[in-house]
């Protein structure tokens, strides 16, 4: 048995320790947001965040986690709710900013990478609060194991949704 | 309760009797028409009777649609069908509460998803007009008002100072409108509405034209959409397949498992298919392997290699056995024409073999229980023809398949004949163990079992005029064919498939067509022809597999436009006209001409008859492309920087305008094209499957890349909204063909170099750049 944490609840897992975080994520417990996309940390569509840190679950092992606070797509709103100290009755109606903006400039085409895509943004604007598009280029391609990749083209979509959310974010932050 | 009926325009409008609630329209099929469709068995197709319908119009003034097309990344089923319903009918766009989509047991039509706006006329656009009709018909009834003097409004219907709404003319009854209809429902296209019910006045329009948001959007990025990746079923256990060596390898013997290591794992082998099956993933995926380890196959080397490929098909392959298409706008005499010609061109364009390349690898879920009914849990393109060719696999009817389709990754063309690949290998694993079996296939899977796009060559000679006209125009178009729906875990194994396409009985055989109409009409003497031959290696295959060949997104006509467009600019610069400017002085279509001076205009077009002398290092151009595809008229400006020393190209600007006629959802329709123009990026600089004498040797994203963000270009896309056209053109998918001519083009301004091999990668340009 091997306890780790999951968008804020302690869960508990039978799995070997060698599984990769992904299978675990997914089939032991329901999570549909990281998706399945090459099992070679080469694409990104797996992606979770690792202590805030992006990273590939097809190749991060249930072993390496334990103590490790694991975000998902589905703790996306609550993670936006625990930063800006929203109350309980607030956060449950709360998208994070970046679902918002991605929502705003409609951006998926088939949204099979956008998992990954939204995760990535994420580790970049609490980071770098209102990146450039040369950044956020860079945050895309270069800064993680691999490119982040979209088969669909939404490379656009997604430049627009990371700005908007940082207008977004930025605005709430002052408020 | 008697039956009562009407006549509406052809569809007869029925009332079944009384309810005291849930009182609805259902708008459904007609059987007369419904060729091969069958009702009886244990999992039967849609009963007219039932509330499994088209449209049904609630009582509490809700809507709901049903298609048996899927979604793909389009949003077009989410978007435009509503739209389009709403505006026949006249209901809000919200009224369509519901949209019902690619299951083959809940939604009404087959065919495949492509061509989504079918010139104008998808079938949920002809439903709902005569679902209109119907419902003018009960009001005038109710209100005793003549039908002509009845006005629709949000989906209220008033005359004569009264008015009732939608859902209250059907409150408390059950009425059925019966519509007629025509086709195979399993067959690429599947079935089509019939008869002319009269159409709502383009004039009229309120709602298409507006840019309503997809809803599946929201569901997709909170994580509460259902993926075809999140399909469990009870008792499902996982699988991971054991593919063959090579393309032509019989199995020898299947490895083993060590049992202690594996308790709940099981080899299933049947022909050449080896699978293997665990009750979770991660045992799945271990077993596997080590049953790969020891699984021994036979060699072949059946395939000519890709450094080979092209001198195969010139030299190897037969062109000679199938017909030979021509285009109906062939003119002239070309012989004589290029002899009284002032400059000429000979030239051969070359292709590759191109993968779909999905982000998520092909998956998909059976379920084959002991009653002999089986369903199946996939992202398929083509429902209706995936569960003709299952049934067909385990020879039994099509009443006993039930394929259901959820969201997945977008494939482009891969399964709208059908399939995608896991789903019969999922069928015959789930047959054999008992249980539903879930089968996901890796990366190395996806790009080495699934199809490709077929590699294509093509010859061109023309001539210009001493004025700078095109005086004369010869191509020739050779590509393997294209359209190979086969079950590839079927073919594996030895279950029945339908015929390849060099095989009698075959659905498109190995005929090629002119895919890319021409649309210079100024040009005096035009011969165009499309050769086709088999697929390659497939023949000679011991297990008839080879390259097989898929449509993909703007299919075959990529293969023709990128020849067309490089040979219409070279064309140009041997007449000493701007390419561009070129292209108006031949064109007489006011869409075309449209596109053209639009794309000129947005783009920061230079009109010049001689390319800009190039700076030391890095040299920049600008290059045209145009095409018509499927009622949508196209034009495209790539402006480019290539650094001559290096060799690597960075576009920097991609143009694109677009004329479908009506726009039916602009903001869909901006992002779409945005998406196709990245993906044409993706095809010109990096795309080119790699294969070996034995098979396909590209296993991972660094072997097959595809465009990264750093690359993505600044792109513009200008919407030309035609309503005179008097058609909805198809927006989503032609915008991949456009960057590579585009491209090409740019590197002839640029450079000086004609780059007439795709991709354009840095070893073959600094090549190129020494010659």
């Amino acid at each position: 048995m091997t306890t780790i944490a999951v968008n804020g609840v302690k869960r508990e897992v039978q799995a070997p320790a060698d599984t990769p975080l992904l299978y675990v994520l997914r089939n032991d417990l329901a999570l549909s947001g990281p998706q399945f996309g090459c099992g070679l940390a080469q694409c990104g569509a797996c992606s979770v965040l690792l202590n805030g840190k992006e990273v590939r679950s097809c190749i991060t092992t249930l072993g390496s986690v334990g103590g490790k606070e694991i975000t998902t797509l589905e703790g996306l709103p609550a993670r936006w709710a625990k930063q800006k100290g929203l109350s309980e009755a607030d956060a449950a109606k709360t998208l994070h900013p970046l679902q918002e903006a991605w929502i705003a400039e409609q951006t998926p085409l088939c949204g099979f990478c956008q998992n990954g895509m939204m995760i990535k943004a994420t580790e970049l604007l609490e980071r770098t609060a209102a990146p450039s598009v040369a950044e956020i280029k860079e945050a895309f391609t270069t800064s993680g194991p691999s490119p982040h990749l979209c088969r669909c083209g939404s490379y656009t979509g997604i430049i627009q949704a990371v700005q908007r959310a940082a207008t977004a974010m930025a605005k709430r932050s002052e408020a | 309760m008697s039956t009562t009926s009407s006549d509406v325009f052809g569809a007869a409008l029925s009332r079944r009797g009384f309810v005291k609630a849930g009182g609805a329209l259902l708008a459904g099929f007609g059987l007369a028409g419904a060729e091969g469709r069958q009702t009886a068995g244990a999992v039967a197709d849609l009963n007219p009777a039932q509330p499994e319908s088209w449209i049904e119009i609630h009582e509490d003034d809700t809507i709901l649609i049903r298609t048996g097309k899927s979604d793909f990344g389009q949003g077009t089923i989410f978007t435009a069908y509503r739209q389009i319903v709403a505006e026949e009918l006249g209901v809000p766009f919200g009224a369509i509460a519901t949209v019902v989509s690619g299951d083959t047991d809940r939604t009404p039509d087959g065919g495949g998803t492509f061509d989504l706006l079918m010139h104008g006329m998808p079938n949920l656009r002809k439903a709902a007009a005569y679902v209109h009709q119907a419902l003018l018909d009960l009001a005038s009834q109710r209100l005793a008002v003549a039908k002509d003097q009845l006005v629709v409004k949000d989906g209220v219907v008033s005359g004569g100072g009264k008015s009732l709404s939608f859902g209250e003319l059907v409150k408390g009854q059950k009425l059925n409108l019966t519509i007629p209809v025509k086709g195979d429902l399993h067959s690429m296209f599947g079935l089509t509405v019939d008869g002319n019910p009269p159409l709502k006045p383009l004039s009229e329009y309120t709602i298409v034209g507006k840019s309503f948001p997809n809803s599946v959007i929201v569901s997709k990025v909170t994580a509460k959409e259902t993926w075809v990746t999140d399909v469990r079923l009870p008792g499902m256990l996982h699988a991971r397949m054991v593919h063959p060596k090579t393309l032509g390898s019989k199995l020898l013997s299947a490895g083993t498992l060590d049992k202690t290591e594996f308790p709940n794992a099981q080899v299933v082998v049947k022909g050449n298919l080896v699978g293997v099956v665990a009750l979770s993933e991660w045992e799945a995926i271990k077993a596997a392997q080590q049953v790969a380890s020891g699984t021994k196959w036979a060699e072949w080397k059946g395939l000519p290699g890709d450094q080979r490929l092209f001198q195969f098909l010139k030299e190897d392959a037969d062109w000679k056995t199938a017909p030979v298409a021509s285009s109906q706008t062939n003119k002239g005499d070309v012989t004589a024409a290029l002899a009284a010609s002032a400059k000429k061109l000979s030239a051969t364009y070359q292709l590759p073999y191109l993968k779909h390349a999905p982000i998520g690898p092909t998956l998909a879920v059976a379920d084959v229980r002991a009653d002999g009914s089986v369903f199946v849990y996939t992202h398929t393109q083509n429902p209706q023809a995936l569960r003709s060719g299952i049934a067909h696999m385990l020879t039994t009817s099509v009443d006993r398949v039930v394929v259901r389709t959820f969201a997945g990754a977008g494939h482009y063309g891969r399964s709208n004949g059908g399939n995608a690949g896991a789903e019969d290998e999922a069928v015959i694993l789930s047959q054999a163990v008992g249980k539903p079996v879930r089968v996901q296939w890796t990366r190395q899977d996806d790009l080495q079992w699934s199809t490709q796009s077929s590699a294509a060559l093509s010859e061109v000679e023309l001539g210009v005029d001493a004025k700078g006209n095109l005086s004369a125009y010869e191509i020739k178009h050779y590509m393997p064919a294209m359209q190979d729906d086969r079950l590839v875990g079927a073919l594996l194994a030895g279950l029945p498939t339908i015929p390849a396409p060099n095989e009698i009985g075959s659905l498109f055989g190995i005929a090629n067509a002119m895919h890319d109409p021409w649309i210079y009409d100024a040009a005096p003497v035009v011969k165009e022809r499309a050769y086709g031959t088999s697929q390659v290696g497939q023949a000679s295959s011991p297990i008839n597999v080879g390259l097989r060949d898929h449509s993909m997104r703007t299919p075959g006509q990529y293969q023709q436009n990128f020849p067309r467009e490089l040979a219409i600019t070279e064309a140009a610069v041997l007449g000493g006209v701007d390419p561009l400017q070129f292209r108006l002085q031949h064109a007489h279509e006011k869409r075309l001409i449209g596109v053209l001076e639009s794309v000129r205009e947005n783009s920061g077009w230079e009109t010049r008859s001689e390319r800009r002398s190039s700076s030391n290092g890095l040299s920049r151009g600008q290059g045209v492309s145009a095409m018509f595809r499927s009622g949508t008229y196209w034009a495209c400006v790539a402006h480019i920087a290539v650094d001559t020393t290096s060799g690597v190209i960075k576009v920097e600007k991609i143009t694109v305008a677009v004329d479908p006629g009506i726009v039916v959802n602009p903001a869909q329709l901006r992002r779409q094209v945005e998406g196709g123009a990245v993906m044409g990026v993706s095809m010109a600089l990096l795309e080119e499957l790699s294969f070996d004498e034995s098979g396909i040797t590209a296993s991972d994203w660094r072997s097959y890349p595809i465009l990264t963000m750093a690359d993505v270009p600044e792109i513009k896309v200008v919407l030309i909204d035609h309503p005179t056209a008097e058609i909805y053109g198809q927006g989503s998918e032609a915008a991949n063909a456009l960057a590579a001519p585009a491209i090409a083009s740019a590197l002839l301004d640029a450079t000086g170099k004609i780059a007439r091999r795709l991709p354009l990668k840095p070893a073959y340009l600094q090549a190129l750049l020494r010659a």
